[in-house]
């Protein structure tokens, strides 16, 4: 199986803290990998160094062999990952197909020329772009909602947009901040639908962080635990079900 | 599908724009045309402004040091290169233009990390630090200022030439706006760090806002020094930018024509106010503080909020739609 992302030997401490210890794994092609942890076991520091907001102390990142340790936010993205925010992030203003418009837009060139005198090229493009963005905005069925501003969705249609815009930009991984968080059981359900629709459909490789742990282990292929900043299994859900070490970190040991 | 054709809107306007200019020559005083002169200068002032603080939302207090920047440029090139030939004006201020737009290149460098208030007080900073640079400089006057600027022949061509900087500062400012770029930097204004994960570069976009602002603040600059035919650090106080800042604010942040509108009337409202019977006592600087603060309480997001004024004329095609 091909290697999408590996993960290697990460380190990273804020002043005597070690937030992130020697963490390795990897993520294999069309793959949907969970990472779950109790809280404040590290699990958002290791996204945020994935996706470029930190900077590791020691380790290598590689995204389809290509490595992403000194890349900003920005170029982590243009190399092919997306992510989306555990507090929903999206251009509240701003009208749901542009949401997606702006996800779109990074990956062409469009010179200051065309844009300034909005010759015929530069409209082509503009309309170029937005029937792509409502393609995809219909697959998700959000079509109709288009040019409603996006902060006046309800709550499960906000993160489905905000997971609509991170397929925008085309990625090879894409990585779902606890994406169940503050949803309830029927809205739960339709993410798990949405989570196994995107993978299969767009042949998207996922990393889900995740503490509903009904959704975890059901959807996910394999699991990698953490706590307090350091590995403690991987495994498929079964095996981490029946993990002594998991049972600890969660429950606490038996006297 | 549209009730009024872009292009015909545009060619209306335009076309008032220069019978309002012969108007203004044949029947009014050179007191008004004075007035319709500096309000088309306010404005573009004002539309740089609102770029980088309105659509970009990038607080800046430092805009009389880009126009300062284009205003002393342009003065001193028209004197001491193109020996006080009126027809270079335009020339000079857009050389004017480009070294203000380096010069918010380079104050954009370290502060493009900068948000809110820091930056405001990083801009205010460099517009003290070109008005002390220009006080303390010689070969400019010093703070006797910089005399006899080549000025325009006449109202007419003064009406005309600045008329066409600001109808081009309106198009070049407005196209960004609507243009990626302008969606860009809503993305940015909107939530910096969503715009980055999608692949945004905040530090090139913002960079760029800057450029641009300077530059059309650097244009104003020129017009001003050869409309005043003197300049003078005093001119380019910390009162200028705030000036400039309440014309953006009162029009809108994020609507260029705004701007314009806005400037018609903080240019027209003070000059009506000085008729004002008071009794000697000059109440302008009391009632013109509070109109603007009922116009805040009233309208906080501006006359226009972020919309343009042609985008009102087009409602009814937004409801079909």
């Amino acid at each position: 199986m091909k290697t999408i992302l590996s993960v290697e030997n990460l380190n990273l401490s804020f002043g005597g803290i070690k937030a992130v210890q020697n963490i390795s794994f990897n993520i294999y092609q069309n793959e949907l990998l969970g990472l779950i942890g109790p809280n404040g076991a590290g699990k958002t520091t290791v996204f945020n160094i994935i996706s470029g907001f930190y900077k590791a102390d020691t380790g290598s990142i590689d995204l389809d062999n290509v490595s992403l340790v000194t890349m900003k936010p920005d170029q982590v993205n243009k190399a092919g990952l997306a992510r989306t925010f555990q507090n929903i992030r999206l251009f509240g203003n701003l009208s749901v197909i542009e949401n997606v418009i702006i996800a779109l837009q990074q990956k062409i060139e469009i010179s200051w020329f065309h844009s300034l005198f909005r010759t015929q090229k530069y409209l082509i493009l503009e309309s170029e772009l937005r029937t792509k963005a409502l393609g995809l905005l219909k697959i998700f069925s959000l079509d109709q909602l288009a040019d409603s501003p996006s902060k006046s969705l309800p709550y499960g249609l906000q993160r489905k947009l905000e997971i609509v815009r991170a397929l925008a930009s085309d990625p090879k991984l894409l990585i779902l901040d606890e994406p169940a968080a503050g949803m309830n059981h029927s809205e739960t359900d339709d993410l798990k639908k949405l989570i196994q629709f995107i993978k299969t459909e767009f042949k998207l490789t996922v990393l889900l962080i995740e503490h509903d742990m009904k959704l975890v282990m059901t959807i996910c292929d394999r699991i990698v635990v953490l706590n307090r900043g350091e590995k403690i299994a991987e495994g498929t859900p079964a095996e981490i079900k029946a993990n002594k070490q998991v049972i600890e970190a969660y429950l606490g040991k038996r006297s | 599908m549209k009730s009024l054709n872009p292009f015909k809107l545009k060619i209306i306007f335009i076309f008032c724009f220069f019978t309002l200019g012969l108007i203004l020559n044949a029947f009014l005083n050179s007191y008004i045309q004075a007035l319709a002169i500096s309000f088309l200068i306010n404005s573009m002032m004002a539309m740089s402004l609102n770029f980088i603080t309105g659509v970009a939302n990038q607080f800046s207090l430092g805009s009389a040091g880009f126009i300062a920047v284009g205003a002393y440029t342009s003065a001193v090139l028209t004197k001491e290169v193109f020996s006080d030939h009126w027809y270079f004006i335009p020339l000079t201020a857009l050389i004017g233009a480009g070294v203000a737009a380096f010069a918010g290149f380079l104050v954009s460098l370290p502060s493009f990390k900068l948000k809110g208030d820091y930056l405001a007080i990083v801009t205010l900073g460099f517009a003290e630090i070109v008005r002390v640079t220009f006080l303390n400089w010689n070969y400019v006057g010093g703070a006797r200022g910089y005399n006899a600027i080549v000025k325009w022949p006449n109202f007419m061509t003064a009406y005309f030439a600045t008329g066409v900087a600001v109808i081009i500062t309106l198009y070049v400012l407005y196209s960004l706006k609507i243009s990626w770029f302008g969606r860009n930097l809503w993305a940015l204004n909107e939530d910096e760090i969503a715009a980055e994960v999608m692949g945004a570069n905040i530090a090139k976009n913002k960079r760029t806002a800057f450029l641009i602002s300077s530059f059309f603040g650097g244009l104003a600059g020129g017009f001003y020094a050869h409309n005043m035919g003197y300049i003078s650090p005093g001119s380019f106080g910390f009162l200028l930018s705030v000036q400039v800042l309440i014309i953006t604010v009162l029009g809108g942040l994020g609507s260029i024509s705004g701007s314009i509108i806005a400037s018609v009337i903080l240019t027209a409202l003070p000059e009506l106010l000085r008729s004002l019977p008071t009794g000697g006592i000059d109440v302008r600087m009391i009632v013109f503080p509070i109109l603007l603060i009922l116009m805040m309480i009233v309208r906080p997001e501006g006359l226009f909020g972020k919309k343009e004024i042609w985008d009102f004329f087009k409602k009814d095609n937004l409801v079909k739609k």
